[in-house]
């Protein structure tokens, strides 16, 4: 078991070094030189002396293995370096946000684990029913609607026009998180309930359901007790994969609502060009999905009776 | 004739609606200029804002741009952003994929290796990385976004690769002495592209939402080119007044979506045995109770 | 000896998307308390349908018409409702099925799914479940209950999960017992080693069983009488010992003649069937063997032969040769 859980980390690790070699090369191979911009940022019309002293400084002219290095050092310390743009710290910047988007994630996971499990089981309690096809289509629907049009409409229908909700922001506390988490855990949820939903039927035609039911229990406690459980792994899976693709929704939905995140914050990044934010949020992206999928090849290893015991001989 | 014949039959089990709508996609995309009733670009203050009308079907934007000449025009951009994305992406997917399943070996596993880090990471992370780096504009999205979405494709048409290199008549083929680029070109190539196809085209309503992500971040599409997330986000700011022009993109972006996403349920191979419908049901009891008649009859 | 079970003229139609097929046609049996029935037939000839169809237990997608009287118990079930049938199954009628792997759930220790049926059909509550659960396990024979209360499904072995499904099926001691193929996926050593926990439990609680399996041999070794099938028809029926000795019905002929023999010559060649069984995918007129018999003659392609008793007592057959006084050539 614990080999198991070593050998994922190992692989998390080299994988983490990967992502940074990405994000380091992204920058330096950018075009434009950067000392430029460092120097028009400090003293407009910079002279060709005022820029060579600026590579000098900022370590331009070392070798790439070496400026990887230091870079590297920094980012282990929380030292993201100084945005091109605006010369503020990158690092605290993306700091102060973090709670902001683990606010907003967390809420709308949990929005779209609730709604997964609730549309899938309904589904599947009466396969190709009435409940059943209604629930389908509104997956099918969910799962295609653009989280923004969906926050559009929300902000429109229940904060503009019932006054239930405020239209943005952050700080008014739940009742200013409830929209955000819903337009963001919609279409994750939508696409988890369609895992649900086929997942527990493909379980109901194995070889033990059928046991089950000649055990004398009825279809619905087949469902959460022999079916349930191994749809388990799939799912945790899938909710990984789209856990991840959440993160990127957060960069749609925190401007959409005015939200102080670090998704907000990528995207003023991308959309100025400002390289030291667009590779600070490049680099806590990616190492919060790998650190997810440890956690989910962790977890599915729990639920997965299999695993776990290959894992402890 | 017979090519509408065979087309037919190649699309039944297919949800026809989704069929419908995708059609009619295509045909609007293609043939939006040449249709529209209005100039999409032209603005007009003194028309702005207009509601449901006979000049203007679905009203005007703030600046009184005709909405419906506007959400035709979009299909088009996004036909056409949907198809250069696929093409470039399908070209790299199609060439690794290929290549690994022709090969095997290291040179499979090298391409797997860079395959699954890309499919690891959510295909829009990486195209808003690389616009960042690069500079927005509409050949840098095209470009970011073929780039993310090409492992999906290599992964796939590796695993079609596979199968078909496994086949007794490429097998023949060896034997008998064909070069490998024969085999290559003139067989593994087509027989992978078509389901390769199949799967891009389940898979083009992730790309349309990418697309028009993008655009509404004002990364992609750039002004005054209509594209329907481009379109949304220009009304935003008039949500409370003028709320149609903010639905009316979202809604035919959904729906193309939706036609996409419900055509992609549909090929996903569905192993689970479904019930009779009650139609085929009452057939075949009619036919059993048919049998009892007849073994009475020769009884008697 | 009281009936258990017992069906009337039962009659199965399968319905499918291409075609409707009749997979059980009149058959007529019954099994008494402490009696083991063996049901026998090649794959297809409708053995399992016909033995689950009336307990409501076709897999999911499946749609069955059924015809006939079926009585379980002196009650009749026959057209009952899905909910009248649930409490009745585990409770009266218990199922051990052909692959113990994959019968029972991967992702659940065993002990709980034995102790299911306990709290289920007995009204017992955890603890005394758990108790019962270890009695139950000690009973089919498995070693070191403790530990294996706790195991999953892969970490046991096949002989092993066949006497968890058994410790199962017999939890709520039911009164009819349907064994489908429970040996023909274990090694040949535990074959015999089930068919010994089974014979031992049915003198324990006087169980009725249904057996159904392909292998002459487990007929022989556990069943008191047998019934041949042949494309969803009953061939014959009748005690073990003569059915096998002196078969009446040529199909049930060619199947002893078809079981090796210790004095056959090593590397003689195997005696099997020619032929196919026919399509059930419409009427068969007449006798269903007919194109296979050696004994056919006129009325076998055009008239359905009748159920017959035979000159002994509880021995049937469905054979034209039988009514026409016809010496059967062995």
């Amino acid at each position: 078991m614990l080999r198991f859980v070593f050998g994922r980390a190992r692989n998390a690790a080299v994988l983490l070094v990967l992502a940074s070699m990405l994000c380091f090369g992204l920058v330096v191979s950018a075009p434009g030189n950067v000392a430029v911009l460092v120097a028009e940022l400090r003293t407009p019309g910079a002279t060709f002396a005022q820029i060579a002293v600026i590579e000098e400084e900022l370590g331009l002219n070392d070798p790439l293995p070496i400026r990887y290095a230091n870079w590297l050092s920094g980012v282990t310390e929380g030292d993201f370096g100084i945005s091109y743009k605006t010369g503020a710290d990158v690092g605290d910047a993306m700091a102060g946000r973090l709670s902001v988007t683990a606010t907003l994630l967390a809420g709308a996971a949990g929005f779209a684990v609730l709604l997964s499990l609730g549309l899938g089981f309904l589904g599947a309690l009466r396969p190709y029913g009435v409940v059943d096809t209604l629930t389908r289509a509104v997956a099918l629907v969910g799962a295609s609607t653009p989280t923004f049009f969906l926050g559009a409409m929300l902000i429109y229908g229940f904060a503009l026009s019932l006054g239930w909700f405020p239209t943005f922001g952050f700080g008014d506390g739940l009742r200013s998180w409830i929209l955000p988490w819903i337009s963001l855990g919609m279409l994750p949820g939508c696409v988890l309930s369609r895992i649900v939903r086929v997942g527990l039927e493909e379980e109901m035609t194995r070889p033990f359901a059928l046991t089950a039911r000649a055990k004398g229990l009825t279809r619905n406690v087949i469902l959460f007790r022999d079916a349930l459980p191994n749809i388990a792994p799939a799912y945790l899976n899938a909710l990984g994969a789209q856990a991840t693709a959440m993160t990127v929704g957060s960069v749609v939905i925190e401007p959409l609502f005015a939200w102080p995140g670090v998704g907000a914050l990528f995207l003023q990044g991308v959309q100025f060009r400002d390289f030291m934010v667009v590779q600070a949020g490049l680099l806590i992206f990616i190492s919060f999905f790998i650190l997810l999928n440890l956690a989910v090849d962790i977890a599915v290893m729990f639920l997965d009776p299999k695993l776990r015991r290959q894992g402890g001989h | 004739m017979r090519l509408a014949h065979k087309l037919r039959e190649s699309l039944a089990g297919f949800p026809p609606l989704a069929l419908w709508v995708l059609f009619a996609f295509a045909v609007v995309g293609v043939l939006g200029p040449y249709i529209v009733p209005h100039d999409p670009l032209k603005q007009n203050l003194l028309a702005a804002g207009q509601g449901f009308g006979w000049d203007h079907w679905l009203g005007t934007d703030h600046l009184g741009r005709d909405t419906f000449s506007r959400l035709i025009t979009s299909a088009r951009t996004s036909l056409v952003g949907i198809t250069l994305v696929m093409a470039i992406a399908l070209v790299i997917g199609l060439g690794l994929g290929t290549l690994a399943g022709y090969h095997r070996g290291w040179v499979d596993e090298v391409i797997m290796r860079v395959t699954d880090v890309g499919l690891a990471m959510p295909s829009l992370i990486i195209a808003l990385a690389m616009i960042g780096i690069f500079g927005t504009g509409y050949w840098n999205m095209i470009i970011a976004l073929a780039l993310a979405w090409w492992p999906a494709f290599a992964r796939v048409s590796r695993a079609v690769a596979t199968t078909v290199m496994n086949k007794p008549h490429i097998e023949a083929l060896r034997v008998m002495g064909a070069s490998p680029l024969r085999i290559y070109f003139g067989h593994l190539l087509p027989a992978t592209t078509g389901s390769v196809l199949v799967y891009a085209t389940a898979d083009a309503g992730g790309l349309a939402l990418s697309i028009a992500t993008l655009s509404f971040l004002g990364l992609g599409v750039q002004p005054p080119t209509p594209e329907w997330g481009q379109m949304l986000v220009d009304s935003l700011p008039y949500l409370e007044s003028d709320p149609r022009q903010v639905i009316l993109p979202g809604l035919a972006l959904t729906l193309v979506v939706v036609a996409f996403n419900f055509l992609g349920e549909s090929l996903a191979l569905n192993r689970v045995p479904r019930p009779l419908p009650a139609k085929l049901l009452r057939l075949r009891r009619d036919e059993a109770a048919g049998w009892s008649a007849l073994a009475k009859g020769v009884k008697a | 000896m009281s009936v258990v079970y017992e069906v009337r003229d039962l009659t199965v139609d399968l319905f499918t998307r291409n075609n409707a097929v009749r997979v059980v046609d009149g058959v007529s049996l019954h099994v008494k308390r402490g009696e083991c029935l063996a049901i026998v037939g090649e794959s297809g000839s409708g053995k399992t349908v016909m033995s689950f169809a009336p307990f409501g237990l076709m897999p999911p997608g499946v749609s069955v018409d059924l015809a006939g009287e079926i009585t379980l118990a002196g009650q009749s079930i026959t057209g009952m409702a899905e909910h009248d049938l649930v409490p009745l199954r585990g409770k009266d009628v218990a199922m051990i099925f052909q692959d113990p792997m994959s019968a029972l759930n991967p992702a659940r220790r065993i002990g709980r799914q034995i102790a299911e049926v306990c709290e289920l059909h007995l009204g017992m509550t955890k603890p005394q479940s758990q108790a019962r659960t270890l009695e139950l396990m000690r009973l089919v024979g498995i070693s070191d209950p403790e530990t294996r209360l706790y195991q999953y499904p892969h970490e046991l072995s096949g002989g092993l999960c066949q006497r968890v499904m058994i410790a199962m099926a017999v939890a709520a001691e039911p009164k009819l017992l349907i064994a489908d193929e429970p040996t023909t996926a274990l090694d040949v050593t535990v074959q015999s080693q089930i068919l010994d926990v089974l014979r031992d439990l049915q003198t324990k609680l006087g169980m009725a069983i249904v057996l159904i399996t392909h292998d002459i041999g487990v007929v022989a070794s556990i069943a008191d009488r047998v019934a041949v099938m042949y494309a969803g028809r009953l061939a014959e029926m009748g005690p073990v010992d003569q059915v096998l000795t002196w078969p009446k019905h040529p199909y049930t002929q060619a199947l002893v003649a078809a079981i090796p023999r210790p004095d056959d010559a090593v590397g003689s060649p195997f005696r099997g069937l020619p032929g196919m069984p026919p399509l059930l995918a419409g009427p068969i007129r007449g006798c269903a063997f007919a194109p296979r018999c050696v004994h056919a003659f006129g009325p076998c392609t055009t008239q359905r032969p009748p159920i017959r008793a035979t000159d002994a007592e509880d021995w049937q057959a469905t054979c034209h040769l039988l009514s026409h006084e016809v010496e059967v050539l062995a």
